[in-house]
């Protein structure tokens, strides 16, 4: 009875409403969770390499599994893969410092003072309904094709995420905390330090991971205008030549670095709000 | 009566003279006076929306009045209803907060020995049960060594034996510590157990103030108890007749 509980058990602990459920179905597969979760995901796989080798599926269209490994590892052994990398991280580096800069500041500015929300708050909420990917063009004519448009664009995508959530955290700060914190005689000064800027860290660590995602978003469609290196490069190149495995390896090198980054600033949220009970991190 | 002050201590009494607060047309303080001598545990009792509130907040200097004045102790602290501690600190930090930092954390210590809560003062706020951070409330007020505790239903999300043993507590720290206390409750057996005078604020107005001279500690099963309870309970009652 305990394995078959364990069996249907969800990783985070809590019982899955369906296991009632599961439980009345024959136990078909003695597999733990994690195999049996993997098995869809390698029946692709060898779906789509059988297609590939049997040449059902051309690798104009698609390249197979393994093709696109071994260009993972030519990439890796001439250094191209790093050299791109490289690139793209230092990319997305400067345009989310970029972002967390600017965001920060004006959202403590719009959110600490009237006179700042007054000046900065219907503005900004007017330009973030701009698609702003709709302004590459103009980023080219403004700042040519070089490293600063794919910079900016990096850095006004991720701004808004921050900006928004670090103001709406600074503004939900809890009335009765400030006010109790007020009796016990803290200055203007010491309430913004102690009440409110922590009151909003959840947040703005979530704006923060909004603007992660937000960063590479940008990153792929910057890099597919005018760039000479990064990983959107390698994949543009790629197409002229037909080399569908290169793409893909572009595609896994994005997601892994989307995961990364989000995983990033899940760690700095384990870390910096180690005060909230465990079940509400990273919600 | 200020100017007196000059070259005497500054006074521990606290004196409200024609205190008057609108919020919008109804005026919820109507020239209310209410002398709260030092070390005197005067208890606020009343409906709800009879103003209580209003006046601890004043107090606390939370609410300004329109029209009054008030004389008031230059140290005072506040215990709210809830216990309202800031959750990323831990609970030292908690009770320290405002202090000078030297000896801050000794300080704290001390609080928290005061209201039995030594061994969680590294913990988390948000791990502690209602009546511990109730307590860690109370240490965070007491550390300010006050001459004037404010207690706006404090005991009132407890439950009833945590609420015993608060009360047990807040009792031995007012007779140590010898500040004045206003407590705000709806509770006749809080008042009681607790309190010099039970006060009843009706209409903005103190409308009945009654002594409660029994010996401490008190007892519910006290005989005098059980008479000034009733005394109590009827004054309050023919009061809120002559109010309807």
């Amino acid at each position: 009875m305990s394995d078959r509980t364990s069996a249907l058990a969800l990783p985070g602990g809590r019982s899955h409403p369906l296991s009632a459920i599961r439980g009345l179905v024959p136990r078909l597969w003695p597999l733990p969770v994690g195999l049996r979760r993997a098995i869809t995901p390698l029946a692709i796989l060898v779906l789509w390499q059988a297609g590939s080798s049997l040449g059902y599926i051309p690798s104009r269209t698609v390249a197979a599994p393994i093709a696109i490994l071994a260009a993972a590892r030519d990439l890796l052994v001439s250094g191209a893969l790093l050299h791109h990398l490289t690139v793209s991280l230092l990319r997305v580096i400067a345009g989310l410092s970029i972002a967390i800069v600017v965001g920060t500041t004006l959202a403590l500015a719009a959110g600490l003072s009237r006179l700042g929300e007054d000046l900065i708050d219907s503005t900004l909420q007017m330009v973030r309904t701009l698609p702003f990917l709709a302004l590459v063009p103009l980023f080219i004519l403004w700042f040519g094709i070089g490293e600063t448009p794919k910079i900016a664009l990096v850095a006004l995508g991720a701004m808004f995420p921050i900006y928004l959530n670090l103001f709406a955290g600074i503004r939900g700060a809890d009335p009765k905390l400030l006010e109790a914190a007020s009796t016990l005689g803290l200055s203007r000064a010491a309430l913004i330090r102690h009440v409110v800027l922590p009151a909003a860290l959840p947040n703005a660590l979530t704006g923060l991971r909004y603007a992660a995602g937000i960063a590479w978003l940008s990153l792929v469609v910057g890099e597919q205008i005018n760039a000479d290196s990064g990983i959107g490069y390698l994949m543009m190149d790629a197409r002229d030549f037909l080399r569908t495995d290169i793409i893909m390896v572009g595609l896994g090198v994005y997601a892994l670095l989307g995961l990364l980054s989000d995983q990033a600033v899940r760690a700095l949220e384990r870390r910096t709000l180690a005060w909230r009970p465990a079940a509400r991190v990273g919600r | 009566m200020s100017a007196a002050a000059a070259d005497m201590p500054p006074s521990r009494d606290t004196s409200v003279r024609g205190l008057v607060r609108r919020f919008g047309p109804t005026a919820v303080l109507d020239g209310l006076d209410l002398d709260v001598p030092a070390g005197a545990f005067i208890a606020l009792l009343g409906r709800s929306g009879s103003g209580k509130t209003t006046l601890l907040r004043t107090l606390a200097g939370l609410d300004v009045a329109e029209q009054g004045s008030v004389e008031l102790p230059a140290r005072r602290a506040v215990v709210f209803q809830e216990p309202r501690l800031l959750p990323w600190k831990r609970v030292w930090q908690n009770v320290a907060l405002g202090l000078p930092a030297a000896d801050a954390r000794a300080h704290a210590e001390q609080a928290l020995r005061e209201v039995e809560l030594a061994h969680r003062m590294d913990a988390w706020p948000l791990t502690l049960s209602g009546g511990e951070a109730q307590r860690a409330g109370l240490a965070r007020a007491l550390v300010r060594d006050p001459d004037l505790l404010l207690l706006d239903e404090p005991f009132a999300a407890l439950d009833a034996l945590t609420r015993l043993r608060m009360q047990a507590l807040v009792a031995g720290l007012w007779a140590r510590h010898g500040m004045s206390a206003l407590l705000v409750t709806h509770d006749v057996d809080e008042a009681l157990l607790l309190a010099d005078h039970a006060v009843e604020l009706q209409h903005g107005r103190i409308g009945l103030r009654l002594r409660i001279d029994l010996p401490r500690p008190r007892r519910h099963a006290d005989a005098r108890f059980a008479a000034l309870r009733s005394e109590l309970l009827t004054a309050l009652g023919i009061a809120a007749e002559e109010a309807a």
